[in-house]
């Protein structure tokens, strides 16, 4: 008997690939060489050991090989992207002073509506440079600083030559050398000691110019016992050529503090996302990840938390969805150095229309870090026959003391949870939305109000029961 | 002199965990008696001892084959089994503790053909195993049971994977060990659904128990689908040794070592019943006690 199938549509993407005509007063050459890296510098004003920094990454850039996992990268040409892209508008200091056409992009996305709403800064990052930048005065009272990154540089010079890719070294790989050398717009956020700011902060990034990466820099530093939930959203218009993004966050919590970093991206269906985030969490921090991925033609996402304080803590939700065309490799990294850490893996993934999902992850124990636990639960849903979805984590214990737990499962919805539902008067349509709903749940629950609405906006998951 | 790939998950990931390949020790690199050969990819082939050890189930028939390796160093299985049939295959790998040793197993199964893999490894330095399954017939089945044990500075790398190929198939995939001193483990199993394997069922759990600090356990449990009507589940677990079980034993008066016995006695039993011959169970069984208890922690 063939089986009844959940249709779910494609996400609606009309509003995100909306393309604005390309307005650029200034372009760098396709390709990447010195003479690029150096006029990058130039425009940006960057301090002499910035520059040094460029040029050093461009040589490890030059010398680290493609990875020889993942999704295929094959179609990214570094020759054709152009990667440093400043828009019409210098730095906007209010919303009026915005561009029109920019603010109408943003108007669509909704972003002014939540920053007038609840929301106590936007750092609107519009193609590679921020635009539109603001904090409540509150915030700036009680001594955090938020400001792109640029701006970071030249007035908070010692704190980011302190931390700027410590974290995440251009060494590390290929796309990170690369982010060293070519970096432009993000990100900084400063929480003092003891202070807790209450309502987030958000970040929205898009990308306008065709074949225009995006390697925005986020670095977050959140002192003793603060806390912070800083939220980044990334959408980007439709291209025919190419698109990268390769940006970098970092995010230090130190002592007792908290940090929720919570992303949604929906790049257009062109886009190469080689993007790496981590954290470094000190003695009873906690680092939250809720992710949720879901454009892009490739994503390699794996956040990673090193805990390396006496208790410090991980926990991490992702969700993504793989549509038609698109290779989402996601999933998170945990590296427990100290005894007591522990971490909490969740992640959701739904594959159809012929689109590929990985999980994968890494949870590794070193030796002393006695009392050790984590728990990785990870689901997949596959809508129909075309589609694929693999599962590959890793856990590498180095200690006895630990309890280390993982559980996976791969499936489609099943016909016993239909049958249970419609016994109990639930229609056929309604009990298969029900079970998707319930499938991502977990995300949508530890998102804010207005980007779990902007989620559910994003996914616009059509449920129609029937035949698949 | 670059050493060979002896087998490799079929996903790769980072390689800074070291889990995406194991290499053949140099002492089994031999030198294939034809030169010409060389470029002969695969394992097997490429040395003197091709000539794989063959297994044949008729249809609607069931063997049992059971290998004890106490000096072969290189083995190789090559089994099919045809429609209906069943096969047992039993494999306990006993060398010595100074030899390495590189096995590998594939079977093929038919429609509605089953295979019983049990496998015990504890013996040699150094073991490599790869066990592959191919489930190509509807409603083939696979039953894969085995434990290991590491001590001292062992060194175990296992991948097993099982390929759904038929429809209707069914793969159970147990896997319980224990590591104590500085051994060093590495355990792969992948559930493969490919497309067209509809209503195809997979399992997969590995316990590990930690006996101490200073052991290394490396644990990859992949699965791979490109079916939407399957069922796919793995779980691992590993940690030390229930306190509370372990305290129990020794509030009745065993000491540490001996409770440590009884409770890997219990982990291993379920995949040593499988063992028909009550002899070499218990030499198996005699031989992992004593190995606990000249642990060096």
């Amino acid at each position: 008997m063939e089986q009844k199938k959940t249709f779910v549509e494609d996400i609606e993407r009309t509003l995100y690939d909306i393309r604005n005509e390309d307005r650029s007063v200034y372009k760098t050459e396709r390709g990447l060489t010195e003479e690029i890296i150096r006029d990058i510098s130039r425009q940006k004003k960057d301090p002499e050991w910035m520059l040094d920094f460029r040029l050093k990454s461009l040589e490890k850039y030059y010398q680290i090989p493609l990875p020889d996992w993942g999704p295929d990268i094959s179609g990214l040409n570094m020759d054709d992207i152009v990667t440093y892209v400043r828009p019409g508008g210098k730095m906007a200091g209010n919303w009026q002073e915005v561009p029109e056409e920019i603010k109408a992009t943003f108007d669509r996305l909704g972003i002014p509506e939540a920053e007038r709403t609840s929301l106590s800064g936007v750092g609107a990052q519009y193609d590679s440079e921020v635009v539109y930048h603001r904090v409540q005065k509150e915030l700036s009272d009680q001594g955090v600083i938020y400001t792109d990154f640029e701006t970071a540089v030249h007035e908070y010079e010692d704190i980011v030559k302190e931390y700027f890719m410590k974290l995440v070294p251009p060494k590390d790989h290929k796309f990170a050398a690369l982010h060293g050398a070519v970096w432009s717009g993000g990100s900084f956020v400063y929480v003092p000691e003891g202070v807790h700011v209450d309502i987030p902060l958000q970040s929205y990034f898009r990308l306008n110019a065709a074949g225009a990466g995006q390697f925005e820099h986020t670095l977050i530093i959140c002192e003793k016992n603060s806390s912070l939930h800083f939220i980044e959203g990334c959408s980007a218009p439709r291209y025919n050529v190419t698109n990268l993004h390769a940006g970098c966050v970092e995010l230090y919590v130190k002592e007792g503090a908290r940090l929720r970093y919570s992303t949604i991206e929906n790049w257009s269906r062109n886009m190469m996302n080689l993007n790496t985030k981590r954290a470094l969490v000190e003695k009873d921090g906690l680092i939250e990840w809720v992710s949720g991925s879901f454009g892009s033609r490739v994503s390699c996402l794996y956040p990673s938390s090193i805990l390396h304080g006496e208790n410090a803590r991980c926990e991490f939700t992702g969700v993504t969805f793989a549509s038609r065309g698109q290779d989402l490799d996601t999933g998170a990294t945990v590296v427990m150095l100290a005894p007591g850490t522990s971490a909490n893996i969740n992640t959701r993934t739904i594959s159809k229309s012929g689109g590929a999902a990985t999980y994968r992850s890494a949870v590794k124990v070193a030796p002393g870090a006695r009392g050790a636990k984590c728990l990785v639960n990870c689901e997949s849903l596959l809508l129909d026959e075309k589609s694929r979805s693999d599962t590959l984590p890793v856990m590498d214990i180095e200690t006895d003391e630990v309890e280390i737990g993982h559980e996976a499962k791969i499936g489609r919805i099943s016909d016993e949870a239909i049958f249970y539902l419609t016994s109990r008067g639930i229609g056929e349509e309604e009990a298969q939305a029900m079970i998707v709903r319930g499938f991502v749940e977990p995300v949508a629950k530890a998102l804010p109000l207005e980007y779990a609405v902007e989620m559910n906006n994003l996914i616009n998951m059509e449920l129609v029961g029937g035949m698949g | 002199m670059t050493q060979d790939i002896f087998s490799e998950i079929p996903l790769r990931t980072w390689r800074w965990l070291g889990v995406n390949e194991a290499l053949l020790p140099e002492e089994l690199q031999q030198v294939p008696n034809d030169l010409s050969n060389k470029n002969t990819q695969s394992f097997p082939e490429k040395l003197p001892w091709e000539m794989p050890e063959q297994i044949s189930v008729p249809a609607g028939e069931t063997v049992e084959k059971i290998f004890v390796f106490r000096s072969e160093q290189v083995t190789n299985i090559r089994a099919e089994v045809a429609r209906g049939g069943t096969l047992n295959l039993i494999c306990i790998q006993l060398l010595p503790t100074d030899k390495a040793y590189a096995g590998k197993v594939l079977v093929t199964a038919g429609e509605k053909a089953k295979i019983n893999y049990t496998a015990v490894e504890v013996g040699a330095v150094h073991t490599l195993t790869n066990l592959q399954i191919e489930l190509d017939g509807n409603g083939s089945a696979a039953d894969v049971a085995a434990v290991y044990f590491g001590d001292a500075d062992r060194r175990l790398d296992l991948n097993y994977v099982i390929t759904h190929k038929g429809t209707d198939t069914d793969a159970d995939m147990q896997v319980r060990g224990v590591l104590q001193d500085a051994s060093d483990k590495i355990f792969r199993g992948t559930l493969d659904f490919r497309q067209g394997s509809r209503g195809s069922v997979g399992r997969e759990k590995e316990e590990v128990i930690l006996l101490n600090e200073g052991i290394r356990n490396r644990s990859v449990p992949l699965m791979l689908a490109q079916e939407d009507a399957v069922n796919g589940q793995h779980a691992v677990s590993a940690g030390h040794m229930d306190r509370d079980k372990l305290f129990y034993l020794m509030s009745r008066g065993l000491d540490e070592k001996e409770a440590r016995k009884l409770a890997v006695g219990a982990l291993f039993a379920t995949v040593l019943e499988r063992v028909p011959d009550a002899d070499l169970r218990e030499e198996i069984s005699r031989e992992v006690e004593e190995r606990i208890e000249h642990g060096q922690r």
